[in-house]
């Protein structure tokens, strides 16, 4: 088979996995494995919804030093949502040291997120004692919405919502940080409410359409002289006739 | 010293290979369930010791023909991306140690597959086995970590990287754009 109709073939092939990865979310994770579709109580307009997301809940018993028990509790997908990562003595432990109930569970009603796009569920964490010691809040985000900046905390009681950070991804499409306190959690970046999420960018990297539209212009720069330049030489061989150190006779 | 798996008959070596290959990326998948990043490491470096005492030269590997290869990477990665840059919604591309182990687990995959697998199935059986062949192992590597709807994309971005494999013999192209889809992705 020639070289012509090998690359022939490869163009196919191309054209069949653009129309194959065309039918899936984005994404060619190899390994690292594609998220489940997120569970959304409000999905965004023109986001598919797989389903209602989870609670969750735990309970952290009282050690024999008195502390209350280190642990994660997280909400029920195959693929938590959220979850909340204790260390040993997170928890005020209870005066007659019964176990300490946390529980996480989608909110329908939360204070207004203003001057805010939030990208996630919101989640309220309660739990049955005050948090004494940091925690660590981890929320999923969906592959089908631009990725937050942050974690935003709002206190159950009411009030505004506050930046709390980003310590960096534990895994791909992961949100985490430390929270000092409980609430309401959601990851959100500064940006007005409303608008698509295809219109929306201001949280989100650009960094593939910048590597696939750079590919394709060197493609067309380098390819076009580096094709230019192989049927000059193939001319100009053609032209001398053959080479005989080429094939192989004598001078 | 040569592996035993690459001294085994040359009729054989391809079915040994493709087992151990898909064998060392089902591990690979399960481990990174507990710890992705040293999961991912030693998944893709036990691929590439799939590629042990193999010459470069049949690899795909041999050194220069450095404007191809780098024209190569583009329109391979311009492809694999492609799908995804027009739909794309903002996601951070890997960072840190992630990358490094995509990196690593994108080179093994690509060496083991289509470097060591794709000589021993066109020793044995002629090119167009080496090009499908190759695919449906590739293909058959993903299936415990992708959904099945994932898998003809896999395996039609096989049948591309093994095409190229054998129009241009290179292998350099596939394992670079390979990478940067993985990281952008």
């Amino acid at each position: 088979m020639n070289r012509r109709r090998l690359l022939l073939l490869a163009a196919l092939a191309a054209g069949a996995y653009v129309v194959a990865a065309w039918t899936v979310a984005p994404g060619f994770f190899d390994g690292f494995a594609p998220p489940q579709p997120y569970r959304w109580l409000n999905p965004p307009a023109g986001v598919k919804n797989a389903g209602t997301p989870a609670s969750g809940s735990a309970q952290f018993k009282v050690a024999a030093n008195g502390q209350v028990d280190p642990g994660t509790v997280f909400t029920g997908e195959d693929q938590p949502q959220a979850s909340l990562s204790v260390i040993p003595g997170a928890f005020q432990p209870p005066s007659d040291r019964s176990s300490v109930t946390v529980s996480i569970r989608p909110a329908a009603s939360y204070p207004a997120p203003s001057g805010l796009q939030c990208v996630t569920n919101v989640y309220l964490v309660t739990s049955t004692s005050p948090l004494v010691k940091d925690a660590l809040i981890t929320l999923r985000f969906s592959d089908a919405v631009p990725a937050p900046s942050d974690v935003y905390r709002a206190p159950e009681s009411g009030g505004g919502w506050t930046k709390i950070g980003n310590s960096g991804a534990s895994a791909p499409f992961y949100i985490s940080t430390r929270t000092t306190s409980l609430g309401y959690f959601a990851g959100c970046f500064p940006g007005e409410a409303g608008k698509t999420a295809s219109g929306v960018r201001v949280g989100g990297s650009q960094t593939l359409p910048v590597i696939a539209a750079l590919a394709i212009l060197l493609v067309l720069v380098g390819g076009i002289p580096l094709a230019m330049l192989r049927r000059r030489g193939a001319t100009e061989e053609g032209e001398e006739g053959p080479n005989p150190t080429r094939t192989g006779g004598r001078p | 010293m040569r592996p035993a798996l690459v001294r085994t008959a040359p009729a054989l070596r391809p079915f040994g290979l493709a087992a151990a290959a898909i064998g060392i990326e089902f591990a690979r998948v399960l481990a990174m369930r507990r710890m992705p990043v040293p999961g991912a490491l030693a998944g893709g470096g036990a691929l590439l010791l799939l590629a042990a005492g193999t010459p470069a030269s049949r690899l795909g590997l041999e050194p220069g023909r450095l404007g191809p290869r780098l024209l190569g990477t583009c329109a391979l990665a311009a492809v694999l991306l492609l799908p995804a840059a027009v739909r794309w919604t903002g996601q951070p591309p890997l960072t840190g140690w992630f990358a490094v182990a995509a990196v690593v687990v994108a080179a093994g995959e690509e060496i083991a597959f289509r470097g060591v697998l794709f000589a021993a199935l066109e020793d044995a059986l002629g090119p167009a086995a080496a090009v499908a062949g190759s695919a449906l192992a590739w293909t058959a590597a993903h299936a415990m970590a992708h959904p099945a709807a994932f898998l003809p994309a896999v395996l039609a971005a096989g049948l591309l990287l093994g095409l190229w494999r054998l129009a241009v013999r290179d292998l350099a192209a596939p394992i670079a754009a390979h990478a940067l889809a993985d990281l952008a992705l």
